[in-house]
């Protein structure tokens, strides 16, 4: 090589490399948007179902091509944090309804109330469904599908004790109770006393008596009551001894899989795990759901949503495309037989191919008599940095329900200081 | 103090063999030196005969006791290494009287023996600084005074002169030499350096491939050196090698090198069987005399390199250089034509086939 | 720069361009003594962008308001409440004193195991290379990994190590490793010291290496044992080694939560709270960065005494 380069022909030579680089892709791939989105999916099931939805989107909108990228749970909220105060925000999100609060705060997500207006399908869902996304009027996303608290029961179990499923606290315990058998490593019920449990102490305490958020707004707890229903709560592991030994560090994969392997006659969760279950142990048969029971005050079961949030104003025309995209009826229907979700839409809801089905009927009616989770700026790091805390140390031994009560109080108090 | 015996020692690793029946024996109070260019197997001879390395097959025999199956510890040898090892967290005095700190040796009796050694040494003044603040020269003693207070039956130094600049080395030789006169210890030395084995040794082996070359007096390996491996690894400037063939001429043997002839009068070695065919004659560059005598050599000047006591002047004869070591006064032109005598007697003659004296 | 002194040397008419030459005033700049200066800016300049800069953030974030979900009063001074409110802050001194629970007990085990470990490979036994590689497999898997990997293991209902235990008779049941506060720290730290200790037998290997096997072959002929040797020899030589790795291992354990943010998440009751987990809980699920930020700096200064401490008694630096 003799070329001679002198700095002029080597910028020029750069330069209109760099125009044509710059030219290139989009002629190539002008046709087609590309958008991210985080989603905290962890199990195979829930995979599976966001895969099916992808596959539908693909064939429906071959323009818009979605990434999606698993954020695990837990780490979530540092993530998104990180990403709105770092400016790597991705296009959407999926935002469960006791996050609302905190992501519109740190001023995570974009208004979508005119395009929630302008969609056709806005009909197809109850006004209530958008009530733990909009504050001050406002929309900030669309709901995905439904958290849909229930609980799972060994139906054979329960035929054996000539029990039917339980419909209030008092009939849970005594099933929880008399289905425990030590010396066969049963116990009547799984208690989710690790990571991710701490809602289910929340339910307790309003299904006691004591709602967090009054409606009038003020925010606050009932010391008595609190003590009450940490004691009923806690009590089924220190006192009935109805609950496994390791419930201080159960969480969802150790609860789940408690059930499945026959160490537990009862669990609480949701929807989403129907499949999970079910791929074990037989519906119907071995097993079977009830809506959660009623308290000796009121009937607490959470109706949460996923809602799919835009975060980023780049490319906010596909990623709106993508986000009504769950609320077509073949969407939340394949995404519901792949992980047991409920749809969102009220249209979607009454497919036949869920109403048709008796297994649902638990969730069915509770998205007629559930509620939505308490909902304040600091209310997740609340439940999860006190109450979770609080409820293992009465499960450890190291506090009375009295002691907890008052860390609960207190701690509420500081977050919404 | 002790008589060494080795005899059959072979060691291998793995398939590579880097000793090949390994014979010596050495005088009660004998320094033997182990004298060879790097990876000739001087070091692993010495670690077997320490202990430190098994060895392949063999025997080594420390006086009476064979001690094939006993820990270095139990052998009652002392060791110097290259690198002194000198244990860096411990002041000199700890260093030195470590040996019989581990024997169990009394306190007091262990102090007085570290006294008596840092006096022989006169590293007294050192006894409590750490090896860290110590020249090399000074580390090199305390190793020394280490090997020396526990009156070992043996010595061996590992090259223990080669980490020191050139005045130390010989003034540390000079302190070998005569720890060796004072003490009467026997004592293997292994070195590279052909002046070390030569100053030092009462008998040197040379090693080569991990073969013993020759093993003699520094005497014998110098004027009688068994083959051209050891007559050019010793003396330097290293032997001349002059190929050529053997005739008789007269009653004189003569060796004609092209054009050249070196008549070989006063020969030692029997040449009888080799009248007629090649053979290198071995010439030491100091053999060579200016004028005439009974063997001459004619050649071109090539080049002078005066060392300050001798000039050394290289010739070219029939295409083959030689050194000659002359005078200093004797300083040839360049491209002078020059005749040198040859003191015939010193000459060793090899077989160009085998390498070996004839 | 031979070219500014030629320059200098020159008579002095100087034509404009001359006086504005940049190569000209570059070359007699080259020839000052702030010319070292000069030459010392992008590194300066680098070190203050990525050391200095989030330092001084994070301890000015300290004496801030700063709570990502009430943006209204974010960003005011509030001098040392952040500091006032942690001396009356019982978590904090809980996980403080677990802190040096976890970090004492990890490193002691990560530095005896990973020696032991470094000595044996460091014998060229058969088949030590292929030992070598393997002994370091845990410090490569990501804490995720190893975090869930052990969580598994240690389940209380389908975990093998619960299995093998009860098989081999030393427990009668399995036992729920995690939700007992007696066991729960233990067991983190068996955890956290299985995927670290390889880090100091990496870094014991590699100074193993450096000291002369002269040591040794003068330490057996005097007569010294395996652990004299191990105290007078190895120990010593590796001193400035085992100091790096002590201090790095330390500041990791006291910055990482993340092993156990899977395995307990400080449950259960708080008894495996740490300070670094209570510095992210506060950071991400309670949004108050400024406190965050306090216990952050807490931490930092206490790391900086220990690491102070450790060098001045370790006696790294002499000699």
């Amino acid at each position: 090589m003799t070329a001679k380069f002198d700095r002029r022909s080597v910028l020029k030579l750069g330069g209109g490399m760099l125009a044509a680089s710059a030219l290139l892709p989009h002629q190539a791939f002008a046709q087609q948007t590309a958008i991210n989105y985080w989603h905290t999916f962890t199990s195979q099931s829930e995979a599976a179902g966001l895969q099916a939805v992808l596959d539908l989107f693909k064939a429906a909108h071959p323009d818009v091509a979605v990434t999606p990228e698993n954020i695990p749970n837990p780490e979530f909220m540092a993530k998104i944090t990180a990403a709105v105060v770092g400016g790597s925000r991705p296009n959407v999100t999926m935002v469960s309804s006791e996050r609302f609060e905190d992501l519109l705060a740190m001023g995570a997500l974009s208004d979508m109330t005119d395009r929630i207006a302008g969609w056709e399908r806005r009909g197809d869902f109850d006004d209530k469904r958008f009530a733990s996304i909009t504050k001050d009027g406002k929309s900030y996303g669309v709901p995905g599908f439904t958290f849909v608290d229930w609980g799972y029961y060994r139906k054979d179990w329960f035929d054996e004790a000539g029990l039917a499923a339980p419909t209030t606290y008092d009939e849970f315990r005594d099933a929880a109770i008399k289905l425990t058998d030590a010396s066969k490593g049963r116990f009547g019920f799984g208690l989710r006393g690790g990571p991710g449990g701490q809602n289910f102490v929340v339910n307790v305490i309003e299904a006691f008596g004591s709602p967090v958020k009054k409606e009038d707004g003020t925010i606050g707890l009932d010391r008595d009551i609190v003590v009450k229903a940490l004691d009923w709560y806690a009590g089924l592991l220190v006192k009935d001894k109805a609950v496994p030994p390791s419930a201080a560090n159960d969480g969802f994969q150790q609860v789940i899989s408690g059930f499945q392997t026959g160490q537990t006659a009862m669990i609480w969760h949701h929807t989403g795990s129907y499949q999970d279950i079910a791929s074990k142990l037989k519906p119907g048969v071995e097993f079977g759901t009830f809506a959660m029971p009623a308290g000796p005050a009121t009937r607490v079961a959470r109706l949460a949503y996923a809602y799919n949030c835009i975060t980023n104003d780049e490319n906010a025309d596909a990623a709106w495309e993508w986000i009504k995209f769950w609320g077509e009826p073949d969407a939340a229907v394949a995404f519901l037989e792949k992980t047991g979700y409920m749809p969102a839409s009220t249209v979607a809801a009454q497919d036949q191919r869920i109403v048709g089905n008796p297994m649902y009927k638990a969730a069915a009616d509770t998205l007629g008599f559930g509620i939505p989770q308490p909902s304040f700026p600091g209310a997740a790091g609340w439940a999860q940095n006190t109450v979770l805390p609080a409820l293992q140390q009465i499960l450890i031994g190291q506090a009375t329900p009295d002691q907890a009560a008052d860390q609960i109080i207190e701690g509420l108090a500081a977050a919404i200081a | 103090m002790a008589t060494l015996s080795i005899k059959g020692v072979r060691k291998s690793f793995g398939a590579v063999e880097v000793l090949k029946t390994i014979d010596i024996e050495l005088e009660d109070g004998g320094f033997l030196v182990l004298l060879g260019p790097s990876g000739c197997g001087k070091s692993t001879l010495l670690s077997i005969i320490a202990g430190l390395e098994p060895s392949s097959g063999g025997d080594v025999i420390i006086g009476e006791r064979n001690v094939n199956d006993v820990h270095p510890k139990d052998r009652n040898i002392a060791m110097v290494f290259q690198s002194y090892a000198l244990y860096p967290t411990m002041p000199v005095r700890r260093n030195i009287g470590f040996g019989l700190e581990m024997r169990k040796v009394p306190a007091a009796e262990r102090d007085a023996a570290v006294q008596r050694a840092a006096e022989l040494l006169q590293i007294e003044h050192l006894l409590d600084r750490k090896p860290g603040q110590l020249s090399g020269g000074q580390r090199q003693r305390v190793a020394m005074g280490r090997a020396i207070v526990r009156d070992p039956d043996l010595f061996l130094f590992d090259e223990p002169l080669s980490n020191l600049d050139a005045k130390l080395r010989v003034e540390m030789r000079t302190e070998i030499k005569r720890l060796h006169d004072r003490l009467g210890t026997s004592i293997v030395y292994v070195t590279h350096d052909q002046i070390e084995a030569m100053t030092l040794g009462t008998k040197v082996a040379v090693m080569k491939g991990g073969v013993i070359q020759q093993i003699a007096d520094p005497q014998t390996i110098y004027e009688k050196p068994a083959n051209m491996f050891v007559a050019g690894f010793i003396g330097s400037p290293t032997m001349n090698f002059l190929s050529g063939t053997l005739e008789r001429s007269g009653g004189t043997i003569v060796l004609r090198h092209g054009e050249a002839l070196l008549a070989l009068p006063g020969l030692e070695q029997d040449v009888g069987a080799h009248i007629g065919k090649s053979v290198v004659a071995g010439i030491r560059p100091e053999t060579f005399h200016p004028g005439e005598g009974q063997g001459t050599l004619t050649g071109t000047v090539d080049v002078v390199e005066p060392t300050g006591p001798d000039t050394m002047v290289i010739l070219s004869i029939g295409g083959q250089l030689l050194t000659a070591r002359l005078g200093s006064r004797d300083r040839p032109k360049l491209g002078d034509t020059m005749t040198l005598a040859v003191d015939t007697a010193a000459i060793n003659l090899f077989d160009p086939d085998t390498g070996d004296r004839i | 720069m031979s070219r500014g002194r030629a320059m200098a040397a020159l008579p002095p008419p100087r034509s404009t361009w001359d006086a504005i030459n940049p190569l000209r005033l570059l070359g007699e700049l080259s020839e000052t003594r702030y010319w070292m200066y000069l030459l010392l800016l992008p590194s300066a300049l680098l070190i203050t962008a990525i050391v200095l800069f989030p330092t001084v953030y994070g301890f000015q974030l300290s004496f801030t308001e700063m709570r990502l979900n009430r943006p209204a009063g974010n960003g005011a001074f509030v001098g040392l409440k952040h500091y006032q409110r942690m001396l009356a802050d019982p978590i904090f001194w809980l996980s403080l004193r677990n802190t040096a629970v976890w970090v004492t007990f990890s490193i002691v085990i990560e530095f005896v195991v990973g020696l032991v470990a470094a000595l044996a490979l460091n014998r060229n036994l058969p088949g030590g290379k292929i030992l070598a590689v393997l002994i370091l497999v845990p410090y490569f898997l990501p804490n995720v990994v190893a975090g869930n990997m052990w969580a598994l293991m240690l389940d209380s209902r389908v975990g093998v190590i619960n299995d093998i235990l009860v098989r081999i008779g030393l427990l009668h049941e399995y036992k729920a490793w995690f939700a007992d506060p007696n066991t729960a720290m233990a067991t983190a730290i068996f955890v956290e010291a299985w995927h670290s200790f390889p880090f100091f037998t990496l870094l014991i290997m590699a100074g193993l290496k450096g000291i002369p096997a002269d040591l040794y072959k003068a330490a057996d002929i005097d007569g010294a044992g395996a652990f004299a040797q191990l105290r007078l020899i190895t120990l010593p030589m590796l001193r400035t080694i085992i100091a790096a790795a002590v201090i790095l291992r330390v500041i990791g354990l006291v910055n990482s939560p993340d092993l156990l943010l899977i395995l307990t998440q400080g449950g259960p009751g708080r008894s495996t709270q740490v300070l670094s987990l209570y510095a992210f809980q506060n950071a991400y699920s309670d949004f108050n960065f400024g406190y965050a930020g306090a216990l952050s700096v807490v931490m930092f200064v206490l790391l900086m005494l220990f690491a102070w401490a450790y060098i001045r008694l370790s006696k790294v630096n002499q000699d």
